[in-house]
């Protein structure tokens, strides 16, 4: 006997000790509870890291580009509109204005890390009779590769934009049949056009994507689109993420322009991104619950099978607290220890899901993210539960008439 | 010249009533007015027939129950006003329990099951329990034991052990119901001599509900109580007395 421990700790102890299968049992129920738990809430983590990742590399956190062009109504007079329809106007491309005196505000404002200044428009890209419909974007590849994680993407070539060269996605230059280095005509919606070299291929792991998008130097776009010193976005990159969107809307307010977030523009990925999470709690809440139910059920057993030990403490001396601490230290120990192993069995099924689990081009599906903050959260919600789960058999066996409990 | 000042009182009973369901029309009253007084060193048998409220009796003096009426008075403590937790304190320190079927805690072993009651009050093992435990097991005979789980004794083992149990807090009262009531008649002559020896050693009252009048006539006093009622008290002669 422990000399240490205390009398309801000592007793608690002995009784998980000497119904041993019980607690076997009831710990392999709570190990695959919190295992789940840990598994999916990691792995879902992971996914949505992942997936915030890629959204992320691939466009600005906030884009300013002009207002739209919207008619005015002609007026006879104050309160007087001449004419009843007012037709909106097709949207031409424009540059933002002011776009440098834009960029330099900007640059100053608190959060925001990086700005670059954007020329994009529609082109054809033609290769002896084959033609395919691109977006040609010119950028500044220092500032822009900050933003954009586009050099991450690149499988052939280099990153790197001089005046006539161009970066394609693999699946326009497999349409295109055209490969690394090769020359490729480029017409503008102006008409204007220029012969440029593959300096580069990407795969941003979208087939639309790598059909569609292009990257020029921004001189070269400013040339083609027709717009000599002009910008049609600037792309911000943030600190926080997350409060892109406020920061836009402020953005909007302040400077004229339109501002775009991406959590505007990516908003049905944030919508399944609740969604999951809705579900994940669900799944957490149940699992959870199953848990103290089965702590819950097997310490009701156990006062049953106990009462009459019960009983016995109690003529001894011992107290309702003591009664009531003994079989809430069962359920905390209960749930601590299985949630020790269920961290543990959860760790291994992660390690094991994230060797074994690819996506089509062989690399890992999520990243392996092991947060130490998860594993400790849920060994204390497990022991929290646990000791919750224990509060009912405890209160009934600290209410035990020792007499009845005695008798049996 | 002898000191004639009787031995201190360890349990006074004032017209102890006991009523089941009081205050509906189920109400039985079981106890009809008990008076009773229990000195220091004194052996006493209680008896009686199955249902004539012997059990209830005990376990008011156990104070495990109430009485519905009357004064009980423990050690010179009167209990009308003691709350549970002071009851349970009281017990813990003044009564020692020794039951028909031993009750002691499987899960320990026949040391431990003695330190139980010095860890209840103590709240944590110290060094001081372990021997005290093991003295009181030498006490009984079973020290060789004393690191034996309960379940493996035998029944006169563990009605021993469960005596040394009721011995740990060092109590003025042991009650014992039936103590030897599940045990053959050599156990049961044993566990009955290591009671009485204890008497005498220590000057342990012992109140002793018992079905067996052999066993009944070895105490110094039979109480009988018949329909709630105690219907005779005698002082068994001493000659009688401790022999069988």
């Amino acid at each position: 006997m422990s000399r240490w421990l205390p009398f309801e700790w000592i007793v608690a102890l002995r009784f998980l000790r000497e119904g041993w299968m019980q607690t076997i049992f009831i710990l392999a129920g709570v190990t695959i509870g919190v295992g789940v738990i840990v598994f999916m809430s990691a792995l879902l983590t992971g996914l949505q890291g992942n997936f915030l990742r890629r959204v992320l590399n691939a466009q600005a956190q906030i884009v300013l580009q002009p207002p739209d062009e919207v008619a005015r109504p002609l007026r006879g007079g104050p309160g007087i509109v001449e004419d009843a329809v007012i037709q909106r106007p097709t949207q031409r491309l424009r540059s933002v204005d002011q776009w440098q005196a834009v960029q330099m505000q900007m640059a100053a404002t608190p959060g925001v890390i990086t700005t670059s200044p954007v020329a994009a428009g529609a082109a054809l890209a033609l290769r002896g009779e084959a033609s395919r419909s691109i977006t040609l974007t010119g950028v500044e590849p220092e500032s822009y590769f900050r933003i954009v994680k586009l050099p991450e993407s690149i499988v052939a070539g280099q990153p790197r934009l001089l005046n006539d060269e161009i970066i394609i996605g693999t699946d326009l230059a497999t349409e295109l049949g055209v490969s690394l280095g090769d020359k490729l005509r480029v017409t503008a919606g102006t008409g204007r056009n220029a012969v440029l070299t593959i300096s580069g291929l990407f795969d941003l792991g979208n087939r639309q994507v790598n059909e569609r998008n292009t990257y020029v130097a921004l001189r070269t776009a400013q040339s083609l689109l027709n717009l000599i010193g002009g910008v049609t976005s600037l792309q911000l990159g943030v600190r926080d993420v997350y409060a892109a969107e406020t920061m836009a809307q402020a953005i909007q307010g302040a400077t004229g322009v339109r501002a775009d977030s991406w959590i505007r523009t990516n908003m049905e990925f944030f919508t399944a991104v609740n969604a999951q999470r809705t579900a994940n709690t669900v799944i957490r809440l149940s699992v959870g619950l199953s848990v103290a139910l089965g702590i819950a059920s097997v310490l009701v057993v156990s006062v049953v099978q106990r009462s009459r030990e019960i009983g016995i403490l109690r003529a001894m001396g011992g107290t309702r607290g003591q009664i009531l601490r003994v079989f809430l230290i069962q359920g905390g120990v209960l749930g601590l220890l299985g949630s020790l192993s269920g961290s543990a069995l959860g760790f291994a099924a992660l390690v094991l899901w994230h060797r074994w689990a690819r996506q089509a081009n062989g690399s890992e599906l999520f990243p392996l993210v092991i947060q130490p903050e998860l594993f400790l959260a849920a060994m204390g919600v497990a022991a929290l539960t646990g000791v919750l789960a224990a509060v009912a058999p405890a209160l009934r066996a600290a209410r035990l008439d020792p007499v009845v409990a005695i008798r049996g | 010249m002898a000191d004639t000042t009787p031995p201190a009182e360890v349990l006074r009973l004032e017209g102890i009533r006991k009523s089941f369901n009081p205050g509906t029309p189920l109400e039985v009253e079981v106890l009809h007015g008990i008076d009773l007084v229990l000195r220091r060193g004194e052996f006493c048998a209680l008896i009686g027939p199955s249902g004539s409220g012997k059990s209830t009796l005990l376990n008011l003096i156990g104070l495990l129950d109430r009485p519905t009426a009357g004064r009980l008075i423990i050690e010179g403590h009167d209990t009308r006003a003691l709350d549970d937790a002071a009851l349970t304190h009281l017990r813990g320190h003044s009564i020692g329990f020794v039951f028909q079927y031993h009750h002691l805690i499987g899960a320990f072993t026949a040391a431990e099951n003695v330190m139980m009651p010095l860890l209840l009050d103590h709240g944590r093992a110290d060094d001081r329990m372990r021997p005290a435990a093991e003295a009181l097991l030498e006490r009984v005979g079973l020290l060789p034991w004393k690191d034996n789980r309960v379940g493996n004794l035998s029944g006169g083992q563990q009605q021993r052990v469960a005596i040394a149990r009721a011995l740990a807090m060092n109590p003025g009262l042991v009650l014992a119901d039936e103590p030897t009531g599940n045990l053959d008649t050599k156990s049961a002559d044993g566990v009955f001599a290591l009671m009485r020896e204890v008497n005498l050693a220590h000057g342990t009252a012992f109140l002793i509900v018992t079905h067996d009048p052999r066993l009944a006539r070895r105490c110094d006093r039979i109480i009988e109580v018949v329909d709630g009622r105690i219907v005779a008290d005698n002082a068994v002669a001493p000659a009688m007395a401790g022999t069988e």
